[in-house]
């Protein structure tokens, strides 16, 4: 079943906001998230079509709330605790610090 | 399965349960093969995670906007697994 | 949504939030021994090399050089690492393809389904082109889309939309610009525009 990534002819996503970014990254957390997905699919903890995967399953109104990089984001912590890097608890500590 | 450039082909119809790389937009469609890209492990099934996943040859397909939805006068080319296709006359 | 760029307080907050969230779980990440602190910041700085005048120099080069250009468009791979620039190595290794524009045929770039894109070469995609909004209509009606970029082409002109759906990863090389016979390869690089690379824009 399609999941909410597969938007291609899909209408009702209103205007596209051509506009020319000021900088790479809106926000430095950002950046540090491409570099953790880099760092963790170059160390084989999973690979890129895992982490597609982990972005897909997310709820679509939850997919579509999340800017990209909390996408990552989302699918990078949700892998880490199933590839047992870290408890779920240890991360519900981590999101509510 | 290989194709070759020129070769006519027909996306896969099978709207499956798991991660995939055909889009919807594209599911029994057809399409001109342009050339292969390479191969690569099949992401429907490398997305497990169990590195068992079968390298494929991936081929860029090329379709014409009215196949995929009736209007159009633009193509698109989409880069397909050798298991989303099959050949066609 | 991914393609947004208006920051509401709420929007400071949230931001604030993941930036916090992120440092923890790095932090996290490193107290166990799986990513350190110093392979995240030399990550960093190898993606601060990654940009759009990386894409603007092979398209120059391109212009100016015809022999490198067809070595360009039959093997990118190879052909971008006479300019010191790669696409890295391994099983993984993404192709780089670079398609030409020329008087009859106007390329333009999507992934539909994420927003894949040649990251290591040219650093982060714009922010409309992770959008649901582009990403689902430029598959559809790119000579609309085009046109809200300030693109109209030529009638006649043929419209190919690539989607990157496995790992070859685009690059479009724009026409060379009229009148630029005395350029020099600086000057003709200072042309093309990130926007350029993908097809939103004629350079």
């Amino acid at each position: 079943m399609s999941r909410m990534n597969d938007v291609g002819g899909m209408q009702g996503f209103g205007a596209i906001d051509p506009r020319e970014d000021a900088k790479p990254f809106h926000e430095d957390w950002e950046a540090h998230v491409l570099a953790l997905e880099v760092a963790l699919t170059d160390k084989g903890i999973f690979n890129t079509d895992e982490f597609r995967d982990a972005i897909e399953q997310m709820a679509p109104a939850d997919y579509l709330a999340a800017s990209y990089y909390e996408r990552w984001f989302v699918a990078i912590r949700t892998l880490a605790v199933r590839k047992g890097l870290l408890t779920q608890e240890e991360l519900d500590a981590v999101l509510t610090g | 399965m290989q194709f070759s450039p020129g070769s006519r082909v027909r996306t896969s119809v099978v709207d499956p349960p798991h991660h995939t790389r055909l889009p919807q937009y594209a599911r029994g469609k057809h399409g001109t093969v342009v050339e292969r890209e390479g191969q690569w492990a099949l992401a429907d099934v490398n997305c497990a995670g169990r590195g068992d996943a079968p390298v494929e040859p991936v081929y860029a397909v090329r379709f014409a906007a009215r196949d995929l939805w009736g209007s159009g006068e633009h193509a698109v080319v989409l880069d397909l697994w050798a298991s989303y296709l099959e050949a066609a006359s | 949504m991914s393609g947004d760029h208006d920051h509401s307080s709420d929007d400071v907050h949230h931001d604030t939030v993941l930036s916090r969230q992120v440092r923890a779980f790095e932090t996290l990440l490193a107290d166990r021994g799986v990513v350190s602190s110093v392979e995240i910041d030399s990550l960093l700085e190898v993606i601060e090399r990654a940009t759009p005048a990386n894409g603007s120099h092979i398209a120059a080069r391109a212009w100016l050089d015809g022999s490198f250009a067809e070595r360009l468009l039959a093997d990118a791979n190879t052909a971008i690492t006479e300019l010191g620039l790669t696409m890295g190595e391994g099983p993984d290794v993404r192709r780089l393809r670079v398609v030409a524009n020329t008087p009859q045929v106007h390329n333009v770039l999507v992934c539909t389904l994420c927003s894949c894109y040649p990251v290591s070469l040219l650093g982060p995609s714009p922010t409309w082109y992770k959008s649901e909004a582009y990403r689902s209509r430029i598959v559809r009606e790119p000579v609309q889309v085009l046109a809200e970029f300030g693109l109209t082409l030529p009638a006649g002109t043929e419209i190919v939309v690539w989607d990157s759906s496995a790992l070859t990863r685009y690059m479009v090389l724009p026409q060379r610009p009229p009148d630029s016979d005395d350029a020099t390869e600086q000057e003709l690089a200072s042309l093309v525009t990130r926007n350029g690379l993908i097809g939103t824009a004629a350079l």
